[in-house]
């Protein structure tokens, strides 16, 4: 992999990214409207849940807004880093099977994109991160940002791969709601998931780790780091597969 | 020019041996078999939906052929049809990306490139547009830049899939006083083209009917 190639793949997404502004302006707007539905519809009242991560006895009580605003904070850098992945891997298709027919390298590519969107997920990581505390103190806040961070890695990967499965818009937008509303958006939801039937589905989801990383950094004082691993396996295993899926649709025939 | 050949001639540049290509059950390309030496303008004709396109992305290597073999002797400049430019970039910045996959900007601190890019916007009439994103350009510049990346690194053979349409006249004058200027230093142009306006420009023209390739 050649490193200045990368570079300027990154660059010139990253400068198509800023002059989207529309969506650059979305990006933050969409945490900020979340958080201010949070705070307004929920109340202090006390919720007592178990975290699906730590020993099976431990059950923590917190309030419901706490509970609900760290909840709705991994959705939305979820649903907003998955949603710029599959944009960033369908668009200009042609243009960048182009780029690789000239000598750019299928890894260089999806790199640049890669970092990009790290870029980004950084950006949205930390802004959504720096709000939180105007509504609440989780008990580490750094471990909360990590988990942000680590939800929008692992969303970020899912939806470079499937950007690299679908060729069209439309289908890879469903198919990011379809996984999006099941997981991050409600089963990662300790006050769903501490009372469901059956956990093994739900403990199998890309947004499990993420969401066990920053529940468990804001409410306890356990180690955090089996989610953290966790969640960094899950994102590269996906972000592989991508990788895989995305040489195959950009090869060329010798 | 036409016809199979059966050992590699040490100036062709590109040679195509019995490629056959289906989508389905429609056979667009049955055998088609031809060679093109250094130094030689080539058309293909045809019409709508003969397979010329399905011909040139077989060549290049966007498309897998059924059977049939393309050997390439020389480094492929390819201009397609449809546009394929960056429209959130500026027409520089596309440069710089393509000069980047060429390689060329590795090549010292000096960026060759700048002066190849500068050449061809003045020669093409697009130079004040340097500065302003693709979105905002008429369909005729966003052409001339299309083709204009494919020649940046100064090819071997140029592959061009339909390059004048959107040309206005001076632009296609242009065009052909460039091609005429490479050809005499020994570049090979393919052009696909559904109107071959004016047969005197080319030393061949072939056209594809059913599938396969003649002498028109």
């Amino acid at each position: 992999m050649r490193l200045k190639n990368v570079e300027t793949g990154w660059l010139m997404t990253m400068k198509e990214t800023r002059r989207n502004r529309m969506a650059l302006i979305l990006f933050f707007v969409i945490p900020t409207v979340f958080y201010a539905v949070i705070f307004l519809i929920t109340t202090h009242r006390p919720i007592s849940f178990h975290l699906a991560s730590v020993s099976q006895e431990a059950f923590v009580t917190v309030s419901q807004m706490n509970e609900a605003l760290v909840f709705i904070g991994l959705a939305a850098v979820g649903i907003l880093t998955s949603f710029l992945a599959l944009h960033l891997t369908q668009k200009h298709a042609e243009v960048n099977r182009r780029l690789i027919l000239c000598g750019y390298r299928t890894t260089e590519l999806l790199a640049s994109k890669f970092l990009a969107l790290v870029t980004v997920i950084a950006l949205i990581g930390c802004y959504v991160g720096a709000i939180t505390p105007l509504f609440f103190r989780p008990q580490r806040f750094v471990f909360v940002l990590l988990g942000f961070v680590m939800a929008g890695y692992v969303y970020g990967a899912y939806g470079m791969f499937v950007g690299a499965i679908f060729r069209r818009e439309l289908e890879g937008i469903l198919f990011i709601v379809l996984l999006a509303n099941l997981d991050i958006g409600w089963l990662q939801n300790p006050i769903y998931y501490a009372d469901a039937q059956n956990k093994f589905i739900i403990r199998h989801l890309p947004a499990y780790f993420p969401s066990q990383l920053s529940m468990v950094s804001a409410f306890t004082d356990q180690s955090v780091l089996r989610p953290f691993l966790g969640s960094l396996a899950y994102g590269t295993i996906l972000l592989a597969a991508a990788l895989v899926l995305y040489s195959r649709r950009m090869r060329l025939w010798k | 020019m036409n016809g199979p050949p059966t050992t590699q001639q040490p100036d062709v540049l590109l040679e195509v041996r019995n490629v056959r290509k289906s989508f389905g059950r429609r056979r667009v390309l049955r055998d088609v078999s031809f060679h093109l030496s250094s130094g030689l303008i080539v058309g293909i004709t045809g019409e709508n939906g003969a397979g010329k396109t399905t011909l040139l992305r077989i060549i290049v290597g966007l498309l897998a052929p059924d059977s049939g073999a393309v050997t390439r002797g020389a480094r492929i400049g390819y201009c397609p049809q449809d546009l394929a430019v960056f429209e959130t970039l500026t027409v520089r910045e596309n440069f710089s990306f393509f000069a980047s996959a060429y390689g060329l900007d590795r090549q010292g601190h000096d960026k060759p490139w700048v002066e190849s890019m500068n050449e061809l916007c003045r020669r093409f009439r697009f130079a004040s547009y340097q500065n302003a994103l693709v979105s905002t350009l008429s369909g005729g510049t966003k052409q001339k830049l299309n083709f204009a990346l494919s020649v940046l690194h100064d090819p071997g053979l140029l592959i061009l899939d339909e390059p004048y349409s959107g040309f206005d006249w001076e632009t296609y004058l242009q065009f052909w006083e460039y091609a005429e200027e490479r050809k005499s230093l020994g570049l090979s142009i393919l052009i696909v083209s559904h109107f071959v306006y004016d047969r005197s420009k080319f030393d061949a023209v072939l056209e594809l009917k059913e599938g396969c390739l003649r002498c028109a």
